[in-house]
């Protein structure tokens, strides 16, 4: 293959249609298209190959580590356990999502028109994200109750700062020029802030809502590990306390495809509200 | 030639009308913390109706603030404005301003055509009389094909051209370019220049070119205003009589070459 490449390169690529050429180019492209896609796969199946044979080679009991077969076959019999307490963490997580970030856009819109509101509130937002998720979950559980609450509130707040600071980032570094055109053109408060500060600022708050999406979901199992009777935060705390280690990995492996999913999901829409910054910038 | 009498050349009928732009005596200072910074020191200036004047001058001679002050976008601290025979509020909120910048400042979410018919979605539709047709403006700068592309699609020269033609889309009486060029290669610079030139004498808009290029504001104004820096004041003011419709091998004239020298010499002493 590369012969006839460096062949036609040297003295024969007249004699080449341009769209065989193109389609050459094209399956070029493709392949390396799959390597991309199959080198993290190979890579996965191997350790998990490896982590497989490990467990009876070196003897080691199933509560302490389980062979990803063990945990399969977990996956599969407790289906529906799993998923019963899949959803009241995905709802938890997608909620608290929703309400961190709907409040993160606002202030942060306070924020570019209101500098005095900054300055006041923006030393009091860092200092609050500096206290863990960890301690301030006790906290809302005892303000809000052993229900959803908290754990919706928990999310939320996790998911608030990202978004306030890559917000107000967005909304703020607008190109001078163009505000001198909007300017120029006469253009009210309102349009300014519609056709060019919100624009801006897209880029900005998907940033913000990838690194959101995943950890609403992980604020949501901490919530539940305070204190729920269900949720994948209350499964990972009964397996581990019960010694069903297999059911622990899977519980895990469930969380973690559903902030895959999750993720997937806001990168999908990334790609459609912002094609010309997706395409910019890869 | 003075500055009268060119315009009585070019085009008789608007002899008694007011002139396009009017400076007088316009002093702008702005305040750093290291002090106030005197830009514009008691500018005057006539830029008569359909006319194209070229600024030309040291960085730092405010020709950018000029302009700025014209489009409505500074305040001067002291001294008159006139454009088109009123404020310079007056002249935006009519929408005879256009404003062509330095780097083009599309917005990178729009489309070409979306981009041009900017100006005529917002600022409650002022001006909309006189607003052209958007296909049309861009077959005008040579990009009909184009219309559904992003900005970062397209190349720095082509990027201008889209901001020349979204400028001239609510049929403005004034154009204001501040460097529109600047950041260009040099043959697309060139292609560019003669473009401008067909364009002025078509619409028959007047123009006001902020440039630093010596070449460029001999080859395209009518008059070159040569500014000195720090503050910026009003040092000279060049007539340019080659007759139109002028071609960039003008500039291998020996009269262009004559000119060019002069205008080095003025500001070599700025």
């Amino acid at each position: 293959m590369a012969d006839v490449t460096t062949g036609a390169g040297a003295f024969g690529s007249t004699f080449i249609p341009d769209d065989e050429a193109h389609r050459r180019y094209l399956s070029q492209k493709q392949k390396l298209v799959w390597r991309r896609r199959l080198l993290p796969l190979i890579t996965i199946l191997a350790l998990l190959l490896i982590w497989e044979i490990s467990v009876p080679l070196f003897g080691i009991k199933s509560f302490i580590a389980p062979a990803p077969s063990a945990v399969a076959v977990v996956l599969v019999t407790k289906f529906g356990l799993l998923m019963t307490n899949l959803l009241p963490t995905a709802i938890e997580a997608v909620l608290g999502f929703m309400i961190g970030n709907g409040a993160a856009v606002l202030v942060a819109t306070a924020f570019v028109y209101k500098r005095t509101l900054e300055e006041a509130f923006f030393p009091v937002a860092v200092m609050f994200n500096t206290i863990p998720v960890v301690a301030k979950a006790p906290i809302l559980v005892l303000l809000l109750g052993n229900g959803m609450q908290p754990k919706i509130a928990i999310a939320a707040i996790i998911c608030f700062f990202p978004t306030l600071v890559n917000m107000t980032r967005g909304l703020r570094d607008v190109n001078p020029q163009q505000m001198e055109l909007m300017h120029v053109l006469s253009a009210s408060p309102r349009e300014i802030f519609t056709r060019v500060r919100l624009r801006n600022s897209l880029p900005y708050l998907f940033s913000a809502l990838k690194i959101t999406a995943s950890t609403a979901v992980i604020g949501a199992i901490v919530g539940e590990w305070i204190g729920a009777n269900s949720g994948i935060g209350a499964l990972i705390i009964q397996s581990t306390y019960n010694f069903d280690t297999p059911l622990l990995y899977a519980t895990i492996v469930v969380g973690s495809c559903f902030s895959a999913a999750f993720f997937g999901l806001i990168v999908w829409l990334e790609g459609r509200f912002l094609k010309w910054n997706v395409v910019a910038s890869s | 030639m003075s500055v009268a009498e060119l315009s009585v050349a070019r085009q008789p009928v608007v002899q008694n009308t007011p002139a396009a732009v009017q400076l007088e005596d316009v002093t702008v200072r702005f305040i750093t913390e290291r002090g106030t910074v005197t830009a514009l020191d008691r500018i005057n200036l006539t830029v008569p109706k359909g006319g194209f004047m070229s600024l030309l001058g040291p960085s730092g001679c405010g020709k950018s603030t000029l302009l700025r002050v014209v489009a409505d976008i500074i305040a001067p601290s002291s001294g008159r404005a006139e454009v088109m025979g009123g404020t310079p509020f007056a002249a935006r909120a009519r929408r005879d301003i256009g404003f062509v910048f330095q780097d083009a400042a599309l917005l990178p979410w729009r489309t070409v055509t979306e981009n041009v018919m900017l100006p005529l979605q917002v600022g409650g539709g002022i001006g909309m009389e006189s607003a052209r047709d958007p296909q049309e403006l861009l077959e005008l700068v040579g990009l009909s094909d184009w219309g559904k592309a992003y900005p970062h699609e397209l190349s720095g020269g082509m990027r201008q051209r889209v901001s020349i033609a979204r400028a001239l889309v609510s049929g403005p009486k004034l154009l204001l370019m501040d460097e529109p060029f600047g950041a260009l290669d040099e043959i697309t610079r060139d292609r560019l220049n003669e473009e401008l030139l067909a364009l002025w004498e078509r619409t028959g808009t007047t123009i006001l070119f902020v440039t630093h290029s010596i070449y460029e504001a001999a080859f395209l104004g009518q008059d070159v205003l040569l500014l000195a820096a720090r503050p910026g004041r009003v040092r000279e003011q060049v007539p340019v009589d080659f007759p139109g419709p002028r071609k960039i091998s003008l500039r291998e004239k020996p009269e262009f070459a004559c000119l060019v020298t002069r205008l080095r010499a003025v500001l070599e002493t700025c």
